[in-house]
């Protein structure tokens, strides 16, 4: 539709005055997308939310319970427990890999032989595919065939005895995390590192005639310049690793962040919707909670 | 804005039955060949092949009929089941074991009148009693599905190790803990036994359910009422834990039985799955080079090993007790009869001679035939990789037999309790001693915690 046809002769729209033509064409414009994410996100959050309130049954009619079914939920201790869990989770994932990816895109951002190359293999952890970094990843661990042990106990003799760092419920959380900070880093490095290079040299070599010493370069002109694109990536890592249930499951099934609780809770076995609906809504409250406070504290929109 | 949000959501769920409305149109209305999905639990290439290979010798002299196989992880079976049926997408033929069949089958989500007549057609007499005993419902003669193969599980163990060391097979709850704790020598790296700890696995309640039944522990008395909490069961779980104390390092499961191939461990639970794995060369290195080990070519395969091996099918206490779980076809209730009568075709195909040994063949010591009579034919016992030859027909015919002696928590007094079913699948069991062997929870919390789970699931 362009605006000539709008402007049809005789038409309703030419009653309209401009401004509300031009209100008019630009909800024309994004029908498209609004009906696509009305369709495919709007739907199902208030059909999920619709479903927490009732047991769902396959071939009979679903029964309401009422609150029942998030009253389970929220008076469950292995729930607060698994809240728990995720903000360490996320807490630990993010900001490391946020620091980690800050630091190797600010060494990839200088000058040395075969950068390009070095710069593509930084990717890797974050291209493989989860399962087949998982199953290395467990090998290392194994207790009793693993790398980690065999250097660890029986060459170095650090510890006084063989234990399962990758399972145990009390060290497995450790793995987890230096997973996730290993597998997305180069996330944050690649976004970091595209920022960094559009920072205009003049700002440096002024500095630099001013006499200011790295850290302060980094302080005030770096920072500054990264700033919002740092807060947007570390925003996006947490909700992303808020809901993050592969790495976490397929690494170790023993770090009860919330996808996995969720997942012990409402799949496993005979599945129960109304649970596991309750839950998602929960969660995404939690979430849409931490989004809100976090946008305005660091974001400052 | 607001008005036209409102539309656009008024638009939206007018649309979303309709288009409901037209998928069941079409199914109404369609003529033609057949065709439907076959859900295996089966998910190893080699075992689909065969599998493949059976509905392909099928489909050529039924050209009519068009079979999709499917494998689903034993695991995700009944929750990928939930999700079809809510889909309206059922696969019109699952194999899947008793446990999860009767938790299905209790949801209505079964065709037992097709069972039934399948189970005459074949032969009611011709199965093993107790294999259909599982699969029973809650009246009797009617049945969710119809049994297929199964297996029995014992405890295997270093006959060698335990000669030289002058102890006694681990046939009951004393000797099986003194040889775990002579064993045990972790700063060797090696083990006493394996049992299941980990916290979503149905092993856990494989390796248990034998030691409480032993005990005389079970879930429910005869009536269907729950008594779990009772002081049978509670010396059952202490026992439980001791063993895990003998277990490698950690939460482990089934996959740990590598490290008995490796000659680090001297008892482990296990099915007949095994047998091929001890007795033949390739199929261990294939396990230990599989999926868990990728990369570990180097361990060496002991010739030996299955000379070395026995095993203790039967464990005793207060009673003896066996293991073991039979699998079954089961027929999910369809729209069109025509599948359903399509089905039933071809399970009438899968129960004929060769086709049922064809299939039983693929895991050679794991599928035992649910049929009197065909585990000793020479066909059965002259497998391809020949295995069982190297066990003999009188070892076959005992661990055949065995499942007609297996104990579950589901039968009580030859009542079948569904809710042992839905405990089953959920693994309340499993994270039970999952809590108390590896979070070091306190038993009686730990039993506390379960009971009150299993209640939520009864009401």
């Amino acid at each position: 539709m362009t605006i000539n046809q709008l402007q049809a002769p005789g038409s309703l729209l030419q009653k309209m005055n401009l401004e509300k033509r031009e209100t008019l064409f630009g909800w024309s414009l994004i029908l498209p997308a609004v009906i696509i994410i009305a369709a495919l996100i709007l739907y199902p959050i208030f059909y999920n939310v619709y479903l927490s309130f009732f047991d769902v049954k396959i071939m009979q009619e679903n029964i309401y319970l009422g609150f029942q079914n998030h009253e389970n939920i929220i008076t469950d201790s292995a729930f607060w427990k698994s809240v728990l869990t995720s903000v360490i989770y996320v807490f630990f994932t993010t900001m490391g890999t946020a620091v980690v990816g800050l630091l190797v895109a600010l060494v990839m951002n200088q000058e040395f032989p075969l950068r390009g190359v070095v710069r593509g293999l930084i990717l890797l952890p974050y291209v493989a595919p989860v399962i087949s970094v998982v199953f290395s990843w467990q090998f290392i661990f194994d207790p009793v065939n693993g790398l980690f042990m065999h250097i660890a106990y029986d060459k170095l003799h650090l510890f006084a005895e063989r234990f399962n760092l990758i399972r145990s419920p009390q060290t497995s959380i450790i793995i987890a995390v230096l997973f996730g900070i290993w597998k997305n880093f180069p996330f944050t490095y690649l976004m970091l590192l595209a920022r960094l290079q559009a920072i205009d040299r003049g700002l440096y070599e002024a500095a630099e005639i001013d006499g200011c010493s790295s850290w302060n370069k980094f302080w005030y002109i770096t920072f500054p310049e990264i700033y919002f694109l740092l807060g947007s990536i570390i925003l996006l890592r947490a909700i992303w690793n808020f809901n993050k249930f592969e790495e976490v499951y397929l690494l170790t099934e023993n770090v009860k962040v919330l996808p996995v609780y969720t997942y012990i809770k409402a799949f496993t076995g005979i599945m129960d919707i109304g649970q596991g609906a309750a839950i998602a809504l929960i969660q995404f409250i939690l979430l849409i909670g931490f989004i809100l406070i976090y946008v305005k504290r660091v974001l400052k929109w | 804005m607001k008005k036209l949000i409102l539309w656009l959501l008024v638009v939206l769920f007018t649309l979303a039955p309709l288009s409901g409305v037209f998928a069941g149109g079409a199914q109404d209305e369609a003529q033609g060949p057949v065709e439907f999905e076959f859900w295996t639990r089966e998910t190893q290439s080699e075992r689909m092949a065969t599998i493949q290979v059976l509905i392909d010798t099928y489909v050529a002299m039924n050209p009519d009929v068009t079979i999709k196989l499917v494998a689903v992880d034993e695991n995700d079976m009944a929750l990928n089941m939930r999700a079809a049926a809510s889909a309206g997408t059922m696969p019109a033929l699952l194999e899947i074991d008793a446990e999860i069949a009767v938790a299905l089958g209790a949801e209505g989500i079964l065709d037992t009148d097709a069972a039934g007549k399948m189970i005459a057609k074949v032969g009611k007499n011709k199965f093993f009693p107790r294999t259909l005993d599982l699969f029973e419902t809650g009246d009797i003669g009617v049945y969710y599905a119809i049994p297929y193969h199964g297996m029995t599980q014992g405890i295997w163990y270093r006959a060698d190790w335990f000669k030289e060391a002058g102890l006694e097979p681990p046939t009951t709850w004393e000797t099986v803990e003194k040889a775990a704790k002579y064993f045990y020598n972790p700063e060797e790296n090696m083990y006493g036994i394996l049992v299941g700890t980990m916290e979503t696995e149905s092993y856990d309640e494989q390796c248990f359910t034998p030691i409480a039944m032993s005990n005389k522990a079970g879930l429910f008395d005869k009536d269907g009422n729950l008594i779990f909490n009772s002081p049978e069961m509670k010396e059952a779980i202490e026992y439980y834990a001791r063993l895990a104390k003998y277990s490698p390092p950690g939460p482990q499961t089934w996959r740990a039985r590598d490290y008995y191939l490796q000659g680090r461990m001297a008892m482990f639970f296990y099915s007949t799955f095994i047998m091929d794995d001890l007795a033949v060369f390739e199929v261990a290195k294939g396990s230990l080079t599989s999926d868990n080990f990728a990369g570990l070519d180097g361990a060496e395969f002991d010739p030996d090993l299955v000379i070395n091996t026995k095993c203790a099918t039967i464990i005793d206490n207060k009673q003896p007790a066996g293991f073991g779980a039979v699998c079954s076809l089961a027929m999910p209730v369809q729209d069109d009869p025509r599948i359903t009568q399509a089905t039933m075709d071809f399970l009438t195909y899968l129960y004929s001679p060769n086709a049922y040994i064809t299939f039983l063949h693929m895991a050679v010591g794991g599928m035992m035939p649910v049929l009197k009579g065909v585990g000793e034919t020479e066909r059965f016992l002259n497998d391809p990789k020949g295995v069982y030859s190297r066990y003999g027909a009188d070892k076959i015919r005992e661990i055949n037999e065995g499942l007609d002696n297996i104990e579950s928590f589901g039968i009580v007094e030859g009542v079948r309790i569904e809710a042992a079913s839905t405990i089953y699948s959920k693994k309340i069991i499993p994270q039970m001693i999952y809590k108390i062997t590896q979070e070091g929870m306190d038993i009686d919390q730990a039993m506390a915690w379960a009971e009150a789970e299993m209640k939520k699931l009864l009401k």
